[in-house]
């Protein structure tokens, strides 16, 4: 034991290994099953890329935990091997900076949507590479100025910044997970957050320990071997544990798992309880349409809704029914429900009213715009302009 | 339309149905149903198709309306009338932008007082604007419409309107509100040129089905023609159209060179015209398509570029103007045209260099020059097809 506490191989460090690669072959799994088994189609935008980078990251934790501090024996030295490589650059701004930045980027977009009530002001794509960029900095200064021994570990005065920079980040989501805790969330996605957060403060803090006796006696074998087994296994849980949290995607969370009830939920209003949403029942009984009423008010009639928007869609026009029939599937859900509402108009704006989306409706920039910047993702007359100017449009297609 | 449309889902249905039985009584109906759609087939395989593409208001529903009153029995009352709601749209819409904008350039420029309107005109403005925003406009009396030209002869309203290209005014503005009087009247029936500048975003997907009978009635090209909204949403509903093209009709405002476009106001509108023709041009649906590029809008483009520089747009920066009057015109439109040609050729690959293409000068609120247009397009669509069949 005495020589394997210094250069590697231990028969416990194996046994680290082995289970860090099972947790990163579970999340693996974990990430890519919806996917693979129930062909659930692909979110996008931030929705597909932070989970990816997620597993990018965890991966990349694990790795430069395994090559740093020498679980494995290696004959020779490599160049590859090189302590600022995996210590500095692949643990930190690759690792977990990356992941934790990832998480605050969710919470982030919750925190805004759900207590703020208004669409995230700056776009994920740049928020993550800029909380991203203290941990770049840092991993620079320590590049730097080599303040790592021969064996990897720290200099003990560096050790204080390095550990606060790393628990500032879990306080960061801790303190946005808290903001959003009085949310009644529709798809438990604060059970998750805080199940994540307790699993992954608790090995946060127990790898916290580790790491610190890890670095600072570097003479004492038996607890580097200890610590480094800990500190590995912390991290493989933290990683798995990290992944399972909900990322806000209701519809995808819903469906991943469980096939059967993924055909109950075809659409949003369904998944949200939205009462009579959906298909039309054969047994309704048919109210009577008068032809001469103006359309918006035919529209109301859920039958005639149905045949317009049939028709519609067969001369390519049916985007506009749609929406109209998903904002008033909106409308159904009571206004002092604000959590349903943003779910609701969340999932229309991203359908129906960002440029490029699936059924981008054909509507002005101003009222684009005024949608995007809204105050209040909660308010009732949030599409009404919108409605309005399509309502116009759809007139002359009822009139073709 | 909707006959249209369950006339061919009908035949798209029965071929692909199965006879199993061998019931002779069946098998006569199944006979006779093949050969219905043998003869349709037949029919269709005659019937050119065109399209009718370009980016958001670039006159392609102009032409549409226009082959319509050429090609087909025009517009007769009742159809005439359904535009009376169109118009007065068209009328509140337009004050009711301007309105808006007089009060955003008030807010937002350093010469605010050129903005600020009267009083009591703000009083109508408020009203206009509040009617503007409403889902059933009220029809328009002469209490309205008085009010209206009241509000359009203010000082800051036309000075709003020399900035119209920043603020997505139609341009059938002008002549609405110069005819107010009478789209007032209470027997009020829309002219020919009222439908013709009516201004609705078409969404989805028109067709009309004609044939350009000349004078002496030599012509026996069936045409379909497709018009398609131009907006960017639109467009990715375009590529169900592509197949079997036998001319793209491309309309290009070319008087929209200081405008930005209605659905993204960042971007200029020419400059999306540019991208626009080059995405089309380099369909692989398209390598034997012909191309009619109709340079639409001329009669505003004449007028424009005397008072805003060609070179306000990126396309055009290295635009020289070299004299004034009506020869500037001519080389500004040549210049353009060169822009255009020069695209076209970058944009086609060489194994469709025989294709067709064909830049037209339009104004498509006119009949006369429309007609003539077409007949040109007509008669090189009928020479390509000989030529296709050898016979030439």
């Amino acid at each position: 034991m005495g020589s394997c506490g210094k250069d590697g191989g231990c028969p416990s460090d194996y046994i680290a290994v082995a289970i860090s690669l099972l947790c990163f072959i579970l999340l693996l799994i974990k990430a890519t099953l919806p996917f693979l088994v129930h062909k659930v189609p692909r979110p996008k935008g931030s929705g597909f890329w932070i989970p990816v980078i997620q597993v990018f990251a965890s991966l990349n934790l694990l790795l430069s935990i395994v090559m740093s501090i020498n679980f494995l024996k290696f004959k020779k030295k490599h160049w590859w091997q090189s302590c600022y490589l995996w210590a500095v650059w692949v643990e930190g701004p690759l690792g977990f900076g990356l992941l934790l930045s990832c998480r605050i980027v969710q919470a982030f977009q919750l925190y805004y949507i759900f207590v703020k009530r208004r669409l995230p002001p700056i776009r994920s794509y740049f928020f993550l590479p800029t909380i991203l960029l203290p941990w770049i900095a840092g991993a620079a200064l320590l590049h730097k100025k080599k303040r790592l021994n021969e064996r990897c570990h720290l200099v003990t005065r560096w050790i204080i910044p390095v550990v606060f920079l790393h628990t500032t980040y879990v306080a960061a989501l801790v303190g946005f997970t808290v903001a959003i805790r009085h949310i009644e969330f529709r798809f438990h996605e604060l059970k998750d957050l805080w199940r994540g957060i307790l699993v992954s403060t608790t090995s946060v803090g127990l790898w916290v320990t580790a790491y610190i006796l890890n670095e600072i006696h570097d003479d004492i074998a038996w607890l580097q071997v200890t610590s480094r087994f800990l500190l590995l296994i912390m991290a493989s849980i933290l990683v798995l544990a990290f992944f399972s949290m909900s990322s806000s995607q209701p519809l995808l969370s819903k469906m991943s798992l469980r096939k059967r009830e993924a055909t109950e939920f075809e659409t949003m209003g369904r998944a949200l309880g939205i009462p009579d949403s959906g298909l039309l029942l054969q047994q309704e009984p048919a109210p009577d349409i008068d032809p001469n009423e103006p359309l918006d008010k035919l529209l109301l009639n859920k039958r005639f809704r149905q045949s317009f928007m049939a028709f519609a869609d067969s001369c390519l026009a049916g985007e506009s029914v749609h929406f109209y029939d998903e904002v008033h599937e909106l409308a159904k859900i009571p206004v002092n429900d604000p959590v349903r509402r943003i779910y609701m108009a969340r999932h229309i704006i991203e359908k129906y009213v960002m440029a490029g989306a699936t059924m981008e409706v054909n509507i002005s920039h101003r009222n684009r715009q005024e949608i995007l910047a809204t105050p209040d993702l909660a308010h009732p007359d949030l599409f009404h302009n919108a409605l309005n100017e399509l309502l116009q449009l759809m007139k002359m297609v009822g009139s073709e | 339309m909707l006959s249209i449309v369950t006339e061919r889902m009908g035949s798209i249905c029965s071929r692909h149905k199965h006879y199993r039985e061998a019931d002779a009584e069946e098998n006569a109906q199944a006979a006779e149903i093949e050969r219905r759609i043998e003869q349709e087939t037949k029919a269709e395989k005659h019937i050119q198709k065109l399209l009718l593409l370009g980016a958001g208001e670039s006159g392609k529903s102009t032409i549409f309306k226009q082959i319509k009153l050429l090609f087909q029995t025009g517009f007769d009352e009742a159809e005439r009338k359904s535009y009376i709601s169109v118009v007065h749209a068209n009328v509140y819409q337009t004050i009711k932008v301007l309105y808006d904008g007089s009060n955003e350039l008030a807010q937002n420029t350093t010469d605010s007082s050129k903005y600020a309107l009267s009083v009591e005109n703000k009083d109508i403005g408020e009203k206009l604007s509040e009617i503007g925003g409403r889902l059933d406009y009220p029809r328009l009396t002469k209490e309205l419409a008085n009010e209206i030209e009241t509000l359009w002869k203010d000082a800051a309203i036309q000075e709003t309107y020399s900035r119209g290209n920043e603020l997505q005014v139609p341009d059938c503005a002008h002549y609405f509100m110069d005819n107010l009087e009478r789209l007032s009247d209470a027997n009020y029936v829309p002219t020919k040129e009222d439908v013709l500048y009516a201004r609705i975003r078409t969404t989805g997907v028109v067709e009309i089905q004609f044939s350009p009978v000349g004078e002496n009635k030599k012509s026996g090209e069936v045409y379909r023609l497709f018009d398609v909204g131009g907006q960017r949403n639109e467009r990715r509903k375009w590529i169900h159209l592509f197949e079997g093209v036998t001319a793209v009709i491309f309309c290009a405002a070319i008087s929209e060179y200081d405008q930005t476009l209605f659905e993204d106001e960042n971007k200029n509108r020419m400059m999306e015209t540019k991208e626009l023709f080059e995405w089309v041009l380099k369909q692989p649906c398209f390598q034997k398509t012909s191309f009619m590029l109709f340079l639409n809008k001329f009669d505003i483009f004449e007028k424009k570029v005397l008072k805003v520089p060609l070179n306000v747009c990126e396309w055009f920066k290295d635009y020289q103007p070299v004299s004034t009057g009506k020869q500037e015109i001519e080389h500004a439109y040549e210049f353009v045209k060169k822009k255009f040609e020069e695209l076209y050729f970058q944009s086609t690959a060489p194994d469709c260099v025989d294709r067709v293409f064909k830049i037209y000068r339009t104004t498509a609120l006119d009949q006369k020059l429309v007609k003539k247009t077409f007949k040109l397009v007509d008669e090189t669509l009928r020479r390509r097809n000989l030529f296709e069949a050898g016979l030439l």
